[in-house]
């Protein structure tokens, strides 16, 4: 029994990364059906620019808790949040706005293209900025005292500090985005686009302005899960974003796409899927190495048995 | 910034414009008898040792185009009778001078590269850049020829079996020199020349003509088109260099036809192709004699053939059945997501996390020769005194794959099943209410495509001598994927020049191998931009992205019309 819960506890902050990834997918999807596929990408430059904030406050290794804790760590997530959100802009505005009404294969094929590019550009220029690691292979991400390597131990559970993060991260993002997007003026003229955009449009709604929103805010939630990757896993990758992406998108249909609350229970699940696998299904298919293989199952199944995903999606049929 | 010259002041300048224009063609063909560049470390040599160099040779082609195309004019419209009229001078001329200017640049960037330092740029290769540029400045100020009509001039048949002969001996010729080109800059300046000449003739009206004699006479260009490919192992005098990229750039093709049907014809978006062909390369792996082979049953190649299509297809079955009902972005994702499932399980069926077939990661090597009834693919044979080696072996059995393929994907386009595909492309739910079976038509591309890849598979077991899974990453999947899109899809030639693109200029471009990648995904991003249709367009797809241009619409309607008036002359025509 608390081999169960211990994997509940892993599978709750591994599905917690997937949600904020997955928020993203989810958000952009309701509002111009378009997969995005670089977002696992925009998920990746975030922890880069989280890591490239610490590098210019100088490699601070030796604060204490409290500062660590309360300033750096919130610079961080800033200067992820910003890097993030800048390169979501400056994606949708030249490479995905010029497609608005083209056929849906061509937004799609742009989309590859994206997440190629962006990976390719971190790997090749990140280490030519100044003092800069090379970002050729994978970059130690910096400890921060009070979560690194901290744990809780709770009845015969032991509780990582990064994976508390996580989950409170999750916790936090959910409570603003509900408030974001019900009780704001632009969130709830999200929710008018998603549901029909011409109309929205004719109630006086900027359509352009709404879809920069929805990139923003997705991109905000993928760089506050790029810093919870680095300080679980401790190292961050050009191309972390590949499969993470995936994974995501894989929980936002779970949950069904374009259903916020979706994402969230739809990443939850495919944590808690993934860990129970490796625990539970015996023998050698129970190994970690096919973890992958049994969430993409998942997702093949949910698309034949449940397509609309656990909450219900909001179109499905689409060519 | 487009400038744009008023017609008046195109009319009041046209003769100081061609005598400018003729001026600078004359420069640089006169350049080509002076050095370029001092000592002879760049392209190849362009020092002018006694002679202008082959390079050069052909690069004069674009100024002697340019001189003609401004001189036959002044012959004047009257004894130039019809002549005149069919075909786009000025136009053209325009072309073959910027083509020209383009070129000479590429030349002198990659001298200066070479040599480190433009210094090293000598007379002749100043005159060429000058001459270039004024060609390239004065014509624009020629009034706008209208659009060429040579298509639209009957001309006899025996004139339009040698046009395709020419065209087709030209291509050989072509594809050999910039194969045996190993120098990049050299390279990149043939290419530029190519593809400036291209223009030019498409421009000039020659293209058009020879689109309506390959359509009238299809089966010619067909055969005349293979003979060449198959001719193509006598040029290289044995060389394995070229040859094996030439054999991968056919296994590719082959593999990227195959998702042409079905992202081409039946517009489904597959993201995990590469597994298709990964499988049918394991299958093969394990059913060859490889000491690491790990099944007891080993068929002739013919067999293993038709197993690793089969097993191919299968799992396209397996994977198709439950997702093609939901339709579009959700197929990408589900089909990327079977692509990696594919690559993870090969990489853990290896006795260790599941039951040992693929060795994991190290995967199966020593996969041995192709032997057909004596005739051993890794022997070097003699053919009419020239060696044809290994690799030239494999790309002959790609030949022929790839030739069964097109007879195929012609055949099935104008037939019930393609037609329905084309149908579910355009609009499924219309095509499912006039009758079409959509899932069956679905899940036969998708088996009909896994087929075809198995089978490329299967010979790139053999060609590449070994099968791990690393070689069939989603990356792998993206560029079949570009090979199609850049190419055409849905049209054979276009996704043959796409995949010969994806695969020949990283080999010959190994200088920025590091940029690749980031040239490809931007690369993806431009073309869906400002050519979404490919390089060659599918006359219906090409209305599809431009579906709000009446002009192109007008224009294809009437393309349609005359082409199958040529097809069919008897009935002059159909009503659309």
């Amino acid at each position: 029994m608390e081999l169960f819960f211990q994997q509940l506890i892993n599978g709750l902050s591994l599905g917690a990364l997937y949600a904020l990834i997955a928020v993203g997918y989810t958000v952009v999807y309701g509002i111009v059906q378009l997969i995005n596929f670089a977002h696992g990408e925009i998920f990746m430059v975030g922890a880069f620019g989280a890591f490239g904030t610490w590098m210019i406050l100088g490699q601070p290794k030796d604060w204490s808790v409290a500062a660590s804790l309360f300033i750096l760590l919130p610079l961080m997530l800033l200067g992820g949040i910003v890097t993030s959100v800048a390169v979501a802009l400056l994606t949708e505005r030249f490479a995905y706005r010029p497609l608005r009404n083209a056929p849906r294969l061509a937004p799609l094929i742009t989309a590859i293209g994206v997440s190629v590019f962006l990976q390719e550009f971190v790997r090749l220029f990140y280490g030519r900025i100044p003092g800069f690691p090379d970002a050729k292979s994978a970059i130690a991400f910096p400890a921060i005292p009070g979560i690194s390597g901290e744990s809780i131990q709770v009845g015969g559970v032991l509780i990582q500090m990064p994976a508390v993060f996580t989950i409170g991260a999750l916790a936090v993002s959910t409570v603003f985005l509900w408030y974001f997007v019900n009780r704001t003026k632009t969130g709830r003229a999200m929710i008018a686009t998603s549901q029909d955009a011409d109309t929205a449009r004719l109630m006086g709604i900027d359509v352009d302005k709404v879809i920069v929103a929805a990139f923003g805010v997705g991109a905000g939630l993928a760089a506050i899960a790029g810093v919870a990757h680095g300080l679980s896993y401790g190292n961050i990758d050009f191309r972390m974003g590949f499969l993470a992406g995936l994974k995501a998108f894989t929980a936002a249909v779970l949950g069904g796409i374009g259903n916020i609350n979706g994402a969230v229970v739809g990443g939850l699940v495919l944590g808690i899927v993934e860990a129970m696998a490796t625990t539970f299904i015996p023998g050698q298919f129970g190994s970690s190495a096919w973890k992958d293989v049994w969430a993409f199952v998942l997702l093949i199944l949910v698309l034949v048995f449940r397509p609309q995903g656990l909450l219900g999606a909001k179109v499905v049929d689409r060519a | 910034m487009r400038v744009i010259i008023s017609d008046q002041t195109k009319v009041q300048y046209r003769y100081p414009a061609r005598a400018v224009g003729i001026l600078g063609a004359v420069m640089v063909i006169v350049s080509i008898f002076l050095p370029w560049s001092y000592g002879q470390g760049a392209l190849d040599d362009v020092g002018f040792t006694g002679a202008p160099s082959p390079l050069q040779m052909f690069v004069v082609i674009l100024p002697v185009l340019v001189l003609v195309l401004l001189a036959i004019p002044l012959v004047g419209k009257q004894r130039l009778g019809k002549v005149a009229k069919v075909v786009a001078w000025n136009t053209s001329a325009k072309t073959a001078s910027i083509a020209t200017l383009v070129t000479v640049t590429i030349a002198l960037a990659a001298i200066a590269i070479e040599l480190k330092g433009l210094a090293n740029v000598e007379i002749g290769g100043w005159l060429a850049l000058i001459g270039a540029a004024l060609a390239a400045l004065a014509t624009p100020f020629l009034p706008d020829s209208p659009e060429p009509t040579l298509e639209r001039v009957k001309s006899p048949k025996w004139a339009q079996i040698v046009g395709i002969a020419v065209m087709m001996a030209a291509v050989l010729f072509a594809a050999a020199f910039a194969l045996n080109q190993t120098d990049a800059g050299a390279f990149l300046t043939y290419l530029a020349f190519l593809v400036g000449v291209v223009l030019v003739l498409r421009q000039f009206g020659v293209m058009g003509w020879i689109g309506i004699a390959g359509a009238n006479n299809n089966r010619v260009l067909v055969m005349s088109a293979f003979i060449v490919a198959f001719a193509f192992p006598f040029t290289q005098d044995g060389s394995d260099a070229n040859m094996s990229i030439a054999s991968q750039v056919l296994i590719f093709a082959a593999a990227a036809l195959g998702l042409n049907i079905v992202v081409g014809l039946v517009g489904l978006l597959d993201l995990g192709y590469i597994a298709f062909l990964g499988a049918g390369a394991f299958t093969a792996a394990v059913l060859s004699e490889s000491a690491f082979s790990t099944i007891d049953f080993h068929p002739p190649f013919i067999v293993t053939v038709l197993i690793a299509g089969a097993v191919s297809s299968l799992l396209g079955l397996l994977i198709g059945a439950p997702t093609l009902r939901v339709s579009g972005d959700y197929l990408a994702i589900v089909t990327l997501a079977f692509g990696e499932i594919f690559r993870i399980t090969m990489n853990n069926l290896d006795g260790n996390d599941g039951p040992n077939v693929t060795n994991g990661s190290n995967g199966i090597s020593g996969i041995p020769e192709l032997n057909f009834f004596g005739f051993d693919f890794g022997e070097v044979h003699t053919i009419l005194g020239v060696e044809i080696g290994r690799f030239a072996n494999y790309y002959w059995l790609m030949l022929v794959v790839i030739a069964l393929i097109i007879v195929v994907f012609m055949n099935l386009n104008y037939s019930r099943i393609g037609r329905g595909w084309v149908a579910i492309r355009e609009d499924e739910l219309a095509a499912e209410a006039m009758g079409v079976n959509t899932f069956a038509l679905k899940l036969l591309a998708f088996a009909g495509g896994a087929f075809l890849a198995g089978v490329a598979g299967a010979v790139k077991a053999h060609h590449d001598v070994s099968v791990t899974p690393d070689q069939y990453v989603f990356l792998e999947s993206a560029f079949l994927l570009a090979a199609v899109v850049l190419g055409g899809m849905g049209t054979v030639v276009g996704v043959l020049i796409g995949a010969t693109i994806l695969k020949l200029l990283p080999e010959k471009l190994r200088f920025f191998s590091d940029y690749r990648l980031l040239l490809f995904g931007l690369l993806m991003v431009i073309m869906m931009q400002f050519r979404p249709e490919g390089i060659i367009a599918d006359e219906r797809r090409q209305l599809e992205f431009h579906a709000e241009d009446e002009e192109l619409a007008e224009e294809i309607e009437e393309e349609l019309i005359t082409h199958h008036a040529h097809l069919n002359p008897e009935r002059k025509g159909f009503e659309l």
